[in-house]
C-alpha cells in the first residue's frame, strides 16, 4: 500500500489471476490424464478411474485384490477406485450423464439407463472390444448390455429376484412349503401376521424393491413378452396392469410390511436387508445379493434357516412360474477410457476371477465355468432358475429410460402407501413412457 | 455485540431471584436442546454401534478413539477440507474484490442509471440459489467448467455479490466526504483513493463480508454436489453426505465424522463471531 | 448470502433524493471519470450477469421445451405444456402445501420462541452472551451436517429421538420420526428450529439493544406492566426485524434443499418433499430438464411476486417509518 495506485492494483488484479490459474490446474489435473491416453498406446502409463458399487464386504476386498493383481501385471497401469453406495451412486451417476464426463469404469445394469448414457455420449460401445469374450458369457448376462447388435458393457453377475424367507418364521406359521400361487402366498402373509411374525421386510424410501412387487406380478399376468409390447407400445394401462396393481393392493391391505417400511431404506441398519437379516421379517423381495447385505447390514448370520422360492404364480396368467425378473451388475467404459480399462474389464470376468467374486455368496456366475464356484445351496437354486428361465425381464427401473423407469418406482411406492390407486399407477407410467 | 444493560430489573427481592430463576431454567432447557444433538454426536463418535443402541446418553464404556484417529489419519477427511478451504477462499477474495470496487462506485459516484443497476444487483438476494443450480449446471456445462472448482468458484461470488455490495455500500458512503476531498486535493486518482485510502478504512466491513462469503461457500451443498464428479474433487458438504450412505452401517463412524467436519466452521465462528453475527444483524436490517 | 439484506432496494432510492450538498464539490472530478466507472462496474456486472440473470433468463426458455438435457439444445418446443403439467402435478402442489405449512409452522412457533429467547437473554442473566453464542452456532453448521446428525437423532432404532421417550417413560411416543408420512414434516421443522433459531434470535438481540432503554422505562415508570411494555413499546419497535426476519424465513423455506435432500430425500412418498428437492430430481435425476426448468421458473416467480408484495404492502411502513425514524433517534 505504499506505492502509486496503479501497481497494486496490478497486483491485485495479478494475485486475482494468479488464483484463478491456480485452481485451473487443480481442475486439469484431476480430469485431463483421462483423455490425453485414449485410444493410445496400450502400454503408455495410464490411468484407470473406477467406480462401482460394492462398498462394503464381502465384494469391496475382492475388487481391490484383483485391480492390485492387474496393476502387479501391467506397472504402466494405475487405477483409482471409488466404490460409492448403491443409492448414492445412482444419484451421482444422474449428474455424471448430465455433465457428459464420465468415469473410466462404471457401474451398470444395462437397459435403458445405459441407453441413455450411450446415447448421450458418455459410454463406449465395445463390440469389438468384446468379440473375443462374448462366447464365454452367458448370453441372458449379455443381453441387458446389446442392442442392435451393438455392445456396450461387460457383465460381472447374473441372477434374479425371488422371494428370500426365513424357514424358521414359516414353520412357526404352519406353512408347510413355500407358496406356488399369490392366493396361497396372500393365505402365508395372513398365517404369518396371525403368528405375530411380520410377513414382509420392504425398503419403501428406496422405492426400487417396491416397483418387484409390480413387475412380477404384471410380467405373471401378461407373460414376458406381453410385458416387452407394452413397453414398446408406450402402453401400462390395459386391464392386466390394473390387476397387478390390485393384486399389489390385496398383499398391501393385509399391512404385511415391518413398520415404518415406508421411509426404510435398504442397506442400512435400519433398512429392509437388516431386518430381514435380525430375523425380524419372514421374507423379501430380492436380488441374489440379498443373503450378502442382511449379513453385512445387521450383523447376523440366518444361517440355514434362510431360504428361497420363485415368485408365485397368478391365476389366468399368460406367464409362467419360470418367467423371470432379474438382472446383474455390469460395467460401462466411459468414452475417454484408456484402452487398459477394457483389457482390465476382461481381467475381472475370466473364469479365475469369476470364482473368486462367486465364492463370496453376493454374485452369480457370469462366466461359463465359473458355477463351480457356488458354495451356496440357495444362490445354486437362484443360478437353476436362471439357467432355466423361460422368459427374461431386466429390472425395470433399469429396462427403461430414467423418466419412465422412476416413475414406475415412484408411483408404485405410493401404490404400496395408498397415495395411488391401481388405475393412477397404469396411467402415470403409461403417460411417463409417452412423454419419454 | 456490546450487550447494554436492559430490561426493567429491579436490584434485590426475593421475586426477582424466584424469576431469576425461572428465566434461567428456561435458557438451560433451550440450551440442552441446542446442546444435546451436537454432545449425542461427540459422544457417539467414541463409542461403537453396540454401545450406540444399548447406551446412547451415557459416556461411552470403553472408549473408543479408533473413530475419530481413522478419519484423522485418513485422507478422506483431509482432502474435502483443502477443497473446501481454497474453494472458500478463492470465492471471497473474488466476491469481495469485485463487489467492493462496485460498491465504491455505487457509494461515491453518481451517474444516470446508478439506482437502477443498483437494483438490478439488490434483486439478486430474491433469487434463492436453488432457482438457479439447473440452468446454472447447463450453463457451466457449456462454459466447460464441470469438474472444475471455477465452476463453483464463479457462482458463488457472483450470488455472494448482492449482500456485500450492499454492506460494502453502506459502510463506503458512511465515510466522510471530507476526506475524499483532501485525497483528491493530494491528487488522489479515484483509484488511489478507493485502494489506499477507503479499503484500509473498510478493513472491519471487508472482514464482516469476508467472514459472510466464507461460511456460505463453505457450507455450501448443491453446487458443488453437482459440478464436482470427481470424489478428489469434493467439498467437506458433499464429502459428509458421501460419507454417510458409504458407511451407513456404522453410525458411529459417521458420527465421528460429521463431528470432525463441525469443527472447522466452529472455530472460524468462535474466531470470526463478532463479524458473522454483525454481519448478518446489518445485512439483514440496514435499510 | 440471499437471506439478507432484501429491503435495500427501497431504501437506497429513497435516499438517493436528498444527495448532501457538501459532496457536490469534491465529486464533481470523479463523477464524470466514466472509464472509472465502467472498469469498476464491469466485473460485478459481468460476473452477476452472466452467472446469477442469464441462469434465469435460460430456465425461463429450457421450460418451454421437452428437453433431456442431454446432448444438443433444445428442440420439441412445447409452448407452456410444463407449466400445465405442473399446476396438475399432485406432486408440485404437494410442495406448495408443505411450504404453506413449514411457514405458518416458522411464523406461529419458530419465530415467537426466537423472538422470547431473545429478549430473555436480553435481561440480566449469567452468562447471556455465552448462552447467545450457544444457540447461534447450528446456524454456522451447514445443513448437510445438522442433516446427517439428526438423521442419527431420529433413526427409529439406534437413534437419540426414542431413546428420549423411552427414558421418560413415553415409549408410546417413540415412532418412525422421518418414515411415517403424517410426522416426517414436523421432525423436518424441528431440526429447521434446532438450526435457524438463533439466527432470528440474533436479529431480535440487536434489534431490541437498538431500543434506548429510556423509552422502556419511561413506559415502566408510567405504571405499565411487563407485558404492556412489551405489546405497546418493544414489539412496535422490533416490528421491522420481525418482518425481515419472517421474509427471510418464507424466502429460506421456498428454496429449502440440502436438509430435505440429506435427512429424506422428500420422501416417504414425498410427504417432506419441497420445491427444490422436486426440481432437482426431475432435473438431474429423471432427465427432464425441461420440467426441471419449469420448477425453476414458478419458484423464481413465487420468490419475486412475494418479495414485491411483500415490500409494497408489508415492509413499506417499515422503510418510511420506523426504520427510518429509529435511525435518527440514534
Amino acid at each position: 500500500m505504499t506505492a502509486s495506485s496503479p501497481m497494486p492494483r496490478r497486483a491485485f488484479l495479478g494475485a486475482l489471476g494468479a488464483g484463478a490459474t491456480m485452481l485451473g490446474i487443480g481442475a486439469c489435473s484431476s480430469s485431463g490424464d483421462d483423455s490425453g491416453n485414449s485410444g493410445g498406446d496400450p502400454n503408455a502409463a495410464q490411468t484407470i478411474e473406477w467406480w462401482h458399487i460394492q462398498n462394503t464386504p464381502p465384494m469391496l476386498p475382492v475388487w481391490q485384490e484383483l485391480a492390485d493383481q492387474y496393476t502387479a501385471q501391467h506397472s504402466n497401469v494405475k487405477i483409482n477406485i471409488t466404490p460409492i453406495e448403491n443409492e448414492a451412486f445412482k444419484a451421482r451417476l444422474t449428474t455424471v450423464t448430465q455433465s457428459g464426463d464420465a468415469p473410466d469404469i462404471f457401474q451398470t445394469w444395462g437397459g435403458g439407463v445405459l441407453k441413455q448414457q450411450v446415447e448421450a455420449g458418455l459410454a463406449k460401445e465395445l463390440t469389438g472390444d468384446l468379440a473375443s469374450i462374448k462366447d464365454s458369457l452367458v448370453s441372458t448376462g449379455v443381453q441387458p448390455y446389446e442392442w442392435d447388435g451393438k455392445v456396450y458393457g461387460v457383465p460381472y453377475d447374473i441372477g434374479m429376484v425371488g422371494f428370500w424367507y426365513n424357514k424358521k418364521h414359516f414353520a412357526t406359521a404352519g406353512i408347510s412349503a413355500p407358496p406356488a400361487t399369490w392366493t396361497e402366498f396372500l393365505d402365508a402373509v395372513r398365517k404369518l401376521k396371525g403368528a405375530g411374525i411380520t410377513p414382509i421386510s420392504l425398503a419403501g424410501g428406496a422405492k426400487w424393491p417396491g416397483h418387484y412387487y409390480w413387475t412380477y406380478l404384471s410380467m405373471r399376468l401378461l407373460g414376458p413378452d406381453g410385458l416387452k409390447k407394452a413397453a414398446a407400445d408406450k402402453k401400462f394401462d390395459s386391464p392386466e396392469f390394473i390387476q397387478a396393481g390390485r393384486h399389489l393392493k390385496e398383499l398391501v391391505d393385509l399391512q404385511p410390511f415391518q413398520n415404518g417400511f415406508l421411509g426404510a431404506p435398504f442397506d442400512t441398519p435400519d433398512g429392509e436387508a437388516a431386518v430381514m437379516g435380525n430375523g425380524q421379517a419372514a421374507m423379501e423381495l430380492q436380488g441374489q445379493w440379498a443373503p450378502a447385505v442382511q449379513k453385512e447390514q445387521s450383523g447376523k448370520d440366518l444361517g440355514a434357516d434362510l431360504d428361497w422360492f420363485s415368485f408365485p404364480a397368478v391365476d389366468g396368467g399368460k406367464g409362467k412360474v419360470t418367467d423371470t425378473m432379474g438382472g446383474g451388475g455390469g460395467f460401462a467404459v466411459g468414452k475417454d477410457a484408456p484402452p487398459a480399462a477394457i483389457d482390465f474389464l476382461k481381467f475381472l470376468v475370466t473364469a479365475d476371477n469369476q470364482r473368486k467374486a462367486v465364492a463370496t455368496g453376493s454374485v452369480l456366475p457370469i462366466t461359463k465355468g465359473a458355477e463351480d464356484a457356488i458354495q451356496d445351496a440357495r444362490q445354486k437354486k437362484v443360478a437353476d432358475a436362471v439357467s432355466k428361465s423361460t422368459g427374461f425381464q431386466l429390472y425395470l427401473d433399469q429396462d427403461y429410460p430414467p423418466s419412465v423407469g422412476q416413475t414406475v418406482n415412484d408411483s408404485v411406492a405410493q401404490l404400496i402407501a395408498g397415495a395411488m390407486s391401481p388405475e393412477d399407477v397404469a396411467k402415470a407410467v403409461t403417460e411417463a413412457a409417452q412423454n419419454a | 455485540m456490546k450487550a447494554l444493560p436492559s430490561g426493567p430489573v429491579r436490584p434485590g427481592g426475593t421475586r426477582a431471584v424466584a424469576r431469576n430463576t425461572v428465566l434461567y431454567l428456561i435458557v438451560l432447557v433451550v440450551g440442552l436442546f441446542v446442546v444435546v444433538p451436537i454432545g449425542y454426536g461427540v459422544l457417539g463418535g467414541f463409542k461403537n454401534n453396540g454401545q450406540l443402541s444399548n447406551n446412547p446418553f451415557g459416556l461411552p464404556d470403553p472408549w473408543i478413539f479408533s473413530n475419530y484417529t481413522d478419519i484423522l489419519g485418513s485422507v478422506t477427511f483431509w482432502r474435502p477440507l483443502w477443497n473446501s478451504t481454497v474453494i472458500a477462499l478463492a470465492t471471497t477474495l473474488l466476491c469481495v474484490g469485485v463487489a467492493a470496487m462496485a460498491g465504491f462506485i455505487f457509494a461515491r459516484f453518481a451517474f444516470r442509471g446508478r439506482e437502477l443497476l443498483f437494483m438490478l444487483f439488490t434483486v439478486g438476494l430474491m433469487f434463492p440459489f436453488a432457482v438457479a443450480i439447473l440452468p446454472l449446471f447447463v450453463l457451466l456445462r457449456e462454459f466447460g467448467l464441470l469438474n472444475n472448482p471455477l465452476g463453483v468458484v464463479l457462482p458463488q461470488a457472483a450470488f455472494g455479490l448482492p449482500v456485500t455490495i450492499i454492506i460494502l455500500r453502506s459502510f463506503f458512503r458512511a465515510i466522510p466526504s471530507e476526506i475524499e476531498e483532501a485525497a483528491t486535493m493530494d491528487g488522489c486518482t479515484p483509484f488511489g483513493f478507493f485502494w489506499r485510502i477507503l479499503l484500509p478504512m473498510a478493513r472491519p466491513a471487508l472482514a464482516t463480508v469476508s467472514v459472510l462469503a466464507i461460511v456460505t461457500s463453505w457450507n455450501n451443498f448443491m453446487l458443488p454436489l453437482v459440478v464436482f464428479n470427481d470424489p478428489t474433487q469434493w467439498t467437506i458438504p458433499v464429502a459428509v453426505s458421501q460419507f454417510n450412505s458409504q458407511y451407513s452401517q456404522d453410525t458411529a463412524k459417521v458420527l465421528a465424522y460429521v463431528v470432525l467436519a463441525m469443527v472447522p466452521a466452529l472455530a472460524l465462528y468462535a474466531v470470526a463471531e463478532r463479524q458473522l453475527v454483525g454481519g448478518l444483524a446489518s445485512g439483514a436490517t440496514k435499510g | 448470502m440471499t437471506r439478507s439484506a432484501v429491503d435495500e432496494a427501497k431504501p437506497a432510492r429513497a435516499r438517493e433524493v436528498p444527495e448532501p450538498p457538501a459532496d457536490s464539490t469534491g465529486r464533481r472530478r470523479f463523477r464524470t471519470d466514466l472509464v472509472t466507472i465502467v472498469l469498476f462496474l464491469l466485473p460485478a456486472l459481468v460476473l452477476f450477469g452472466l452467472l446469477v440473470l442469464a441462469p434465469i433468463l435460460l430456465a425461463s426458455y429450457t421450460s418451454l421445451f421437452k428437453w433431456n438435457g442431454l446432448g444438443g439444445p433444445p428442440e420439441d418446443f412445447i409452448g407452456l405444456d410444463n407449466f400445465t403439467r405442473l399446476f396438475s402435478d399432485k406432486v408440485f402442489l404437494g410442495d406448495l402445501q408443505h411450504a404453506a405449512i413449514l411457514i405458518a409452522l416458522t411464523v406461529v412457533f419458530q419465530l415467537p420462541f426466537a423472538l422470547a429467547i431473545a429478549l430473555l437473554l436480553c435481561q440480566r442473566i449469567r452468562g447471556r452472551m455465552a448462552f447467545r453464542l450457544l444457540f447461534f452456532a447450528p446456524y454456522v453448521l451447514s445443513e448437510v451436517i445438522a442433516g446427517v446428525l439428526f438423521a442419527m437423532v431420529f433413526s427409529p432404532n439406534r437413534g437419540l429421538a426414542n431413546h428420549l421417550f423411552g427414558l421418560v417413560g413415553l415409549e408410546d411416543l417413540a415412532t418412525n420420526w422421518l418414515a411415517d408420512p403424517a410426522v416426517v414434516l414436523y421432525s423436518l421443522f424441528f431440526v429447521i428450529t434446532w438450526k435457524y433459531f438463533g439466527f432470528h434470535m440474533i436479529l431480535y438481540v440487536a434489534a431490541r439493544q437498538a431500543i434506548p432503554d429510556e423509552i422502556i422505562e419511561a413506559a415502566t415508570i408510567d405504571g405499565a406492566s411487563p407485558w404492556e411494555t412489551f405489546r405497546y413499546v418493544t414489539l412496535p419497535l422490533l416490528g421491522p426485524t420481525i418482518r425481515i426476519s419472517i421474509f427471510l424465513a418464507v424466502i429460506g423455506t421456498i428454496q429449502l434443499f440440502d436438509l430435505v435432500w440429506v435427512l429424506t430425500r422428500g420422501g416417504p412418498i414425498h410427504a417432506s418433499e419441497t420445491m427444490a428437492v422436486t426440481m432437482f430430481d426431475f432435473g438431474f435425476v429423471r432427465s427432464q430438464v425441461g420440467y426441471g426448468s419449469a420448477i425453476s421458473v414458478v419458484m423464481f416467480m413465487i420468490s419475486f411476486v412475494f418479495a414485491l408484495f411483500y415490500q409494497r404492502f408489508v415492509m413499506r411502513r417499515d422503510i418510511e417509518g420506523a426504520v427510518t425514524g429509529m435511525r435518527d433517534r440514534r
